[in-house]
């Protein structure tokens, strides 16, 4: 009961409170009732009351005056026998009443209902879903709709029969919104009834978040809309919020990385649209897009460069605590308000506010979590270090194959290391486990609300301190936030957000190539060296250890112990805006928003280090800016009777800025004086850009007896970065609802039915700043003034193209919502069709044509996909309660058209060009090509003379992305108790796993064992196809595993997985056993996230280890390992 | 009071529609500008640009540890990088071509863009000679390459090139050294100090586009005889430099940011030759080869000194540098295996080589009194002999190593003691060119793309192949670079049209005038 209710509470916290609202309104000796529809139109909640009974109130007469919806009832329900109170969004207006509290269940009932009086039919209604009483129902006879009334705020209701009725079979008809009427035929009179509403649907009553922040009702969006509640995200965290959407929302792809606690997330909503361009959605925060662009240097890209670190996105910055939900708009319609930045859908956040309420309200949250390693390779532990099958016998060799495992059999003798000392050849497992220690994330947070009807706020300060796993690697952030609302007068009110991050990062892990990166020696060290040798990992001129004979694959105790990487990120969210009636029903808003970021970073490889002895040091300092003043103005209204229609219209001011210093430093003069003053070599280069988009957009709402909606939008963008004279793009949507259920009369067993359908046309990809002339640039720092054609900031010299237009993106998209069986079982299918035309693609020009690319609108590709929701609840029972949710999606990705001639566009490649990643026609985005064996026409293996196996052709493997994924998660809710656990899958992808195809190559791989004792016999055919007879003989072994790195299509692997990903188990410790201090609850919780790895095909690895949030999804390779978090959470409030 | 606000409120409400209207977007071309950016070259400081990337495109992976290795003035253990060395495939030397035609090649083709204007004829036919000394070396190592439509993005949207023949290039560039050279006028203005190797001198400019075209003309010998003795002729008819104060040499400062710097010192210390490696734990693995070490110290060749060093570690904490002659050791060409004692090998003078102040010989009177010499035995030269000639350039390519410091300076008396002893031989005519062109190897290293391509023309020295398993060459010396891989896919028409030509993409193909 208990339990429910809470449920109940949880569902609800949306609606808004007739404390909150304000309405304006005056009411000239006036019928109540007027007065209440008024009410009714100007503050969106819906009321019932009982008409035959207001009329006989006297006039009404009030000030204009702009006062809280409940202040307003209050004021002209003042000296009636009327009570009224608030559910969800309606007002219920009742007849006051003696009975103070209703009874609980219906055998209380039986007691409490008088017993026959002649002529009145009496009974009580009952929500079925929690038991509570229904006041303000509405009790008819069917045949005779003159004859009714209203339930009281017990529920109970008296109702009247004439007395020709009398005698007659007599059917009531019992109606509540949003709840399925009931029809009841009174065979006895005298007998009261009991009678019990069953939601129509809560679908009826939610109100879900659109573009621009505007709040709908559920029922009249055309479009498939997913909300999560922010109360989902705050117990199981991620440090990067966007990651906890991972398995919850249908069609919504979320790949965490693995970069590391401080990273980035990549989030594509119903398939990649973009052949080169961004495909992440635009993230927004109450109506106002903030800033997701990553910080430079850039998210790792797949090669892999000097201090290649995933520096962290934009939505890391937000506090999951703050937030009261996101909205995931998924289709080009949900977005179409957005324009230029909604091709890929956005990512709407809305922040929690505070309410008007005695005293201070605090909520603490605080969570611990450890962390360690989720995928421990499988390596083989029979054979040592060593080249040639034998251990080595000096130290020369013992670097030389520091990281090679084809020696001798692992027994336990005395064999030197690359220090020179002698120890036991034997297996060491717990590399690993050894070099990483247990990451710890502790979080609080802490907020307080408060204030009064014309002032309220909300504040909170959350910290956020995390260990990594990566020694030395660590990570603070810190979020405070503050929201207020206040009513400057009756028309006037305001809203404010400030909100301030502190983010300092230390030693983020390089990634993906060795240089840098201590992941790679780590997983590579020959298996029967113990890692801890390496420490520190510098000798004592403090120069590093080499263990290898790459001077690339660095120590990774001297990356942990002496490269030093240190970024401070500090941001301001600012938000303000003004809401002013001009009308009843006509108001405007003027809104301002600005996403500050100023970043400050360092970057420094030390003296000493192998491949780069006399040091580097980066350092980036910039500020970016992206700031939106937005005005609209809102006007609704009814016409033609059953007509309401809904009219926004606005403009918007988008402008970004990014003004900046690069510093490149090389060679410290004085050995390990790490300042900028002491380098030999460095080149100061200026990073600035801007640029501005115009826009205005209108959107019209029509609502049909609540029945059918349609909604209409249009918007139009200018882009700075056009050509003046051809600079603008018109973006228009139209969808559609139909509330099949309201219209016509459906099986009983269908409670709720919706059909929806839209189209839209968005945009994306609008052109980089200064891309339309050629332009020349000094080069900064040299001696002597020197002059080039400008780069872009990747170094990139593109083919100026001054008709280049952002892309455009068409979406069809049809839908149903379904409940059956009260609600037990919902139902919610997507099918869409999305098309971007005019991509904008890099063509692939010569290099010898003096560029690297031209950018041309020519490119086509196409996302048609399904999505299922499907919602249920197997068991009720009083004291239980167990609810199943279910998602799946299919995305069916094609790249229809590139530049012509251009069958394939390059997106990205691993070290060495083992692999890469391209966007072809025909095919899905981002298929991993690999070079097949080679192999003649029946199917035997060439090889070569050597006996080394022949590289084929390159093949498509398939894409890196997966095209479907399924989540499920049960819950469930007995008496203080509550359990859940998410269980989410990915399939149809492909992988290309480095650390396998190294693994192979030294030999650490359980398939490097046939062979090593007697030799590798050969069968196959040679390069002129006769039988080919050979055995590798053991010396040799190392040699042919080696070479498979030229054969990488055995590295790639099917990427599906299914992962236990959450679980929580809670308890709500009873709050009255806490002896003084007031707490309203408390709950405590066990959470892990990334628990087990249920099933997965790619060995040693989770396939989930890509290392960049960029287009080229698919590659692993020694990032920082993923990691299983488990822990503790509490959550109070006072 | 109410009707107030309303009017202040509609100002507002006005006034901020007036900023938001999108028809109101004057400040877009501002926003649109990059303040870091110009819109019209400043021609002087291109062409500055244009001469410093002609040696700015990764000296290191396109010669050092390529074509150094083809001619064995240097050896590599390495696998990972030893392509060279070893024969192996490896795109690196391709990709410079990239940076080749993206800088040197786009810049020198902007700045004769700029430069049509009559009254910039000096600065024209300075671009265009400089345009074909850029090209020369790059159709030297390739073969086939885009020419007349070379670096034509923007200009005329050529995003894919055809591929010129190596015979229409040599011919055009021939024609225009011709030109450009004729069009000089004494009375206009030239780029003046902008012109990094001459300082905008004239006369200086003619005698170096002569000296290029003595070069090219020579280059021909195999191939078409008749014209390589024409544009000798016509080239030491126009006068080639034959003194030192005439020579092309760019000179760099060791400033802030390496392209002030020597290229050659930049690439090998940041890849190599690095100050705290005291020759052990080299990245790639380079040492000076043993045929080149060899043959220094056969002949008591004083260079040896001034370039080589060994390191000395009586004192294990402090190892130096030792050029002592008889010290020096070079490592055999082939290795797959670090050497014992690696330091004891020699590597680049740190005090000559390694300095980021020293020049780069661009054209010099050393190879002029070569070809000279060689004109001379050919009978296409009425001048002096042929052994003064060779003398001459023995002694200016010692000489010239006086310009890499006091660390460089060779004593006359060294110079004339080692002519002495090595007398320019009378011989037979291949006997005579044996000798000349070994000394041609011996004095153009680190040009190492001239050594390659007068090694490719004359057969000398004659070197022994390295024949490591694996190799892409079938064991022999390759002949070309192959182009950069990214042509096959983007520029797959002209690439193949140019294949077809000239023959497969691989390292045994000879070019044009190899053949």
């Amino acid at each position: 009961m208990l339990i429910t209710a809470q449920l109940l509470l949880a569902k609800t916290s949306n609606s808004q409170s007739i404390r909150d609202e304000t309405i304006t309104i005056e009411a000239k000796n006036e019928p109540l009732e007027k007065t209440l529809k008024k009410i009714e139109k100007l503050s969106g909640f819906r009321m019932a009351y009982p008409s035959e009974k207001i009329v006989q109130y006297k006039n009404v007469t009030l000030l204009k005056e702009t006062r809280t919806v409940e202040k307003t009832l209050k004021l002209i329900l003042d000296n009636t026998d009327l009570d009224f109170k608030q559910f969800e969004k309606k007002i219920i207006i009742f007849e006051k009443n003696g009975i103070k509290n209703p009874p609980s269940d219906a055998a209380d009932l039986q007691g409490n209902i008088a017993g026959y009086i002649a002529g009145v039919l009496k009974g009580k209604v009952y929500f079925d879903d929690n038991s509570s009483s229904v006041p303000g129902a509405s009790v008819t006879l069917k045949n005779d709709q003159s004859v009714g009334t209203i339930t009281n705020n017990t529920g109970a209701f008296e109702l009247t029969i004439p007395d020709k009725y009398k005698g007659t079979a007599i059917t009531i008809v019992v109606a509540y919104i949003g709840y399925i009427k009931q029809e009841v035929t009174v065979t006895d009179i005298n007998s009261p009834l009991v009678i019990r509403l069953k939601p129509a649907s809560s679908a009826l009553n939610e109100v879900v978040v659109t573009a621009l922040g505007i709040r709908k009702e559920r029922k009249a969006v055309g479009f498939s809309v997913t909300e999560v509640k922010g109360d989902e995200l705050v117990q199981a965290r991620e440090v990067n919020v966007a990651n906890s959407l991972e398995g919850k929302v249908a069609g919504v792809n979320v790949s965490s990385l693995a970069t590391g606690p401080g990273g980035s997330s990549r989030v594509v909503i119903r398939g990649s649209g973009s052949i080169a361009g961004n495909n992440q959605p635009l993230y927004v925060v109450n109506g106002m897009p903030i800033d997701n662009v990553p910080s430079t240097p850039n998210t790792t890209n797949g090669s892999g460069t000097n201090l290649n670190v995933d520096n962290g996105d934009g939505i890391s910055g937000i506090n999951p605590d703050d937030i009261e939900s996101i909205s995931v708009l998924k289709g080009g319609t949900a977005s179409a308000l957005y324009g230029s930045r909604a091709s890929n859908g956005v990512v709407l956040i809305t922040t929690k506010k505070g309410a008007a309420q005695k005293g201070i309200g605090v909520e603490y949250n605080s969570t611990f979590t450890a962390e360690t390693p989720e995928v421990i390779p499988d390596w083989q532990y029979q054979y040592g270090e060593g080249k040639f099958g034998t251990p080595v016998t000096n130290q020369q060799d013992a670097i030389s194959y520091g990281r090679l495992s084809f020696g001798g059999k692992l027994d336990g003798s005395n064999v030197i290391q690359f220090d020179g000392v002698s120890r036991p050849y034997v297996a060491q497992k717990n590399n690993i486990k050894n070099f990483y220690n247990t990451g710890k994330t502790f979080t609080n947070t802490i907020a307080f609300t408060g204030g009064t009807d014309a002032l309220n706020f909300r504040f909170s300060v959350s910290d956020l301190n995390n260990k990594g796993i990566v020694p030395n690697n660590s990570l603070d952030k810190k979020i405070s936030n503050l929201n207020v609302n206040a009513k400057l007068s009756k028309n006037l009110s305001i809203e404010a957000v400030a909100q301030y991050n502190v983010e300092d990062n230390f030693n983020r892990p390089g990634l993906g190539d060795a240089l840098g990166n201590p992941n790679w020696g780590t997983y590579m060290i020959a298996n029967s060296v113990d890692i801890r040798k390496l420490a520190p990992g510098y000798d004592a001129s403090g120069n590093e250890t080499l263990w290898n004979a790459s001077g690339f694959a660095t120590n990774p105790y001297f990356v942990v112990n002496r490269f030093q990487e240190k970024d401070t990120k500090n941001r301001f969210i600012g938000y303000a805006s003004v809401k002013y009636n001009l009308l009843d029903n006509l108001f405007i808003k003027g809104r301002v928003s600005d996403d500050n970021l100023s970043y400050d970073y360092t970057g420094i490889t030390p003296t000493g280090t192998a491949y780069a002895p006399q040091g580097v040091m980066n350092v980036i300092k910039y500020n970016t800016a992206e700031i939106n003043t937005e005005l609209t103005a809102n006007y609704n209204t009814r016409f033609l009777k059953d007509f309401n229609v809904n009219v926004l219209a606005g403009g918007n001011k988008q402008q970004h800025t990014l003004n900046g210093v690069e510093v490149d430093g090389s060679n410290f003069n004085i050995p390990f004086f790490y300042s900028l003053s002491n380098v030999n070599s460095v080149i100061t280069l200026p990073k600035y850009t801007k640029t501005a988009v115009n826009s205005v957009f209108a959107a019209a709402d029509f609502d049909y007896k609540s029945i059918a909606y349609l909604s209409v939008t249009g918007r139009n963008d200018w882009f700075s970065t056009l050509s003046l004279d051809d600079d603008h793009i018109f973006y228009p949507s139209v969808s559609g609802s139909f509330i099949l259920s309201e219209a016509v009369k459906l099986p009983s067993w269908i409670s709720y039915a919706k059909l929806r359908g839209s189209w839209a046309q968005v945009g994306g990809g609008a052109p980089n700043p200064y891309g339309i002339n050629l332009t020349y640039s000094q080069l900064a720092g040299s001696t002597i003034p020197l002059q080039q054609i400008s780069r872009d900031a990747s170094g990139n010299l593109i083919v100026p193209n001054n008709k280049l237009k952002p892309y455009t993106s068409q979406t069809f998209e049809v839908g149903t919502e379904l409940k059956f069986f009260n609600n037990r079982l919902g139902l919610d299918l997507a099918l869409y069709n999305r098309a971007t035309i005019n991509d904008i693609v890099p063509a692939n020009v010569d290099p010898l044509s003096g560029f690297t690319s031209a950018y041309l609108n020519i490119g086509k590709i196409s996302n048609k996909g399904i999505e299922l929701l499907l919602t249920g609840r197997p068991v009720k029972a009083n004291h239980f309660t167990w609810d199943v949710t279910y998602t799946y999606s299919y995305n069916k990705n094609t790249v229809e058209k590139l530049a012509a001639g251009q069958n394939s566009f390059f997106l990205g490649t691993a070290v060495n060009s083992y692999v890469s990643i391209y966007a072809e026609v025909g095919k899905p985005y981002g298929e991993i090509q690999a070079y097949a064996l080679k192999k003649d026409a029946q199917g035997r293996t060439v090889y070569a003379a050597n006996g080394f196996e022949e590289q084929g052709n390159l093949v498509d493997m398939g894409t890196g992305v997966a095209p479907s994924a399924m989540s499920i998660t049960n819950s469930f809710n007995f008496h203080r108790f509550n359990f859940s656990f998410l269980i989410d899958g990915k399939y149809g992808n492909k992988i290309y796993s480095g650390t396998n195809l190294y693994g192979d190559r030294f030999g650490l791989l359980k398939s490097t064992l046939p062979g090593r004792d007697s030799g590798l016999p050969l069968n196959g055919v040679d390069d002129n196809g006769q039988p080919f007879n050979y055995t590798v003989p053991v010396s040799d072994i190392a040699n042919f595993y080696d070479n498979r790195k030229n054969i990488s299509s055995f590295f790639v692997y099917d990427g599906s997985f299914i992962k236990l990903r959450q679980v929580i188990l809670g308890y709500s410790i009873p709050t009255n056993s806490i002896g003084s201090i007031k707490i309203q609850s408390l709950n405590i919780s066990f959470v892990a996230r990334n628990l087990l790895i249920l099933y997965k095909k790619a060995p040693n690895i989770d396939p989930e280890s890509t290392f960049t949030a960029g287009n080229e999804q698919g590659l692993e390779m020694f990032g920082v390992p993923r990691t299983r978090s488990y822990g503790l959470n509490l959550m109070v409030k006072f | 009071m109410m009707k107030m606000k309303k009017i202040y409120l509609g100002v507002c409400l006005v006034s901020i529609i007036t900023i938001m209207t999108p028809g109101c977007k004057k400040d877009f071309v501002a926003i649109n500008t990059d303040p870091n950016a110009i819109s019209t070259p400043t021609v002087p400081y291109l062409f500055s640009k244009a001469e410093l990337d002609a040696f700015n495109a990764g000296y290191y992976a396109s010669q050092i540890s390529n074509v150094a290795g083809f001619i064995q003035h240097f050896a590599n253990y390495k696998l990972t990088s030893g392509f060279g060395d070893k024969y192996l495939t490896n795109n690196e030397a391709g990709t410079a071509l990239n940076t080749y035609y993206q800088n040197t090649v786009s810049e020198i083709s902007d700045v004769i863009r700029y430069s049509q204007d009559p009254a910039d004829v000096n600065k024209l036919s300075q671009a265009r000679i400089w345009k074909v000394y850029v090209m020369h070396r790059m159709t030297d190592m390739f073969g086939d390459l885009p020419y007349s439509q070379a670096a034509q993005g923007y200009t005329n949207n050529t995003f894919f090139p055809v591929y010129d023949a190596q015979s229409a290039i040599y011919s055009d560039m021939l024609n225009e050294l011709d030109a450009a050279t004729q069009a000089f006028d004494a009375n206009k203005a030239t780029f003046g100090s902008a012109d990094l190797l001459y300082g905008g001198n004239i006369t200086n400019w003619k005698k170096f586009a002569y000296s290029l075209m003595l070069r090219l003309g020579m280059r021909l010998t195999k191939v078409d005889a008749v014209n390589a003795q024409k544009w000798v002729q016509k080239a030491i008819a126009g006068g080639v430099i034959l003194n030192d104060a005439d020579i092309a040499v760019m000179k760099y400062q060791s400033g802030s940011n390496t392209i002030n710097r020597n290229p050659i010192a930049v690439d090998l210390i940041g890849n190599d030759y690095s100050a705290t490696a005291f020759g052990l734990n080299l990245i790639e693995g380079d040492k000076y080869s043993d045929t080149y070490v060899n043959y220094m110290k056969s002949n008591k060749d004083p260079r040896l000194s001034v370039m080589a060093v060994v390191w000395n570690y009586a004192d294990p904490n402090n190892p130096v540098p030792d050029t002592t002659f008889a010290n020096q050791k070079g490592m055999a060409n082939g290795l797959t295996s670090q050497p014992v004692n690696f330091q004891s090998y020699s590597e680049p003078n740190p005090a000559t080589i390694l300095q980021y102040t020293a020049p780069v010989m661009v054209l010099t009177n050393a190879e002029t009194n070569f070809l000279l010499t060689e004109a001379t035995l050919r009978g296409w030269n009425n001048g002096e002999s042929a052994a003064s000639y060779y003398n001459a350039g023995v002694t200016a390519a010692m000489h010239q190593w006086a310009l890499f410091g006091s660390a460089g300076v060779i004593s006359s008396t060294k110079i004339n003691a080692y002519l002495a002893a090595h007398p320019f031989a009378a011989g037979t005519f291949d006997q005579q060119m044996q000798q000349l062109h070994t000394q041609f190897w011996a004095s153009m290293i680190y040009d190492e793309y001239e050594s390659f391509s007068n090694w490719r023309r004359t057969g000398y020295p004659v070197l022994t192949p390295v024949n490591y398993q694996g190799n892409n060459s079938n064991g022999t010396i390759p002949r070309r670079i192959m182009y950069p891989l990214s042509e096959a896919s983007v520029n797959s028409t002209n690439y193949n049209a140019a294949n077809a030509r000239q023959g497969p993409d691989l390292l045994t193909t000879h070019v044009w005038w190899d053949k």
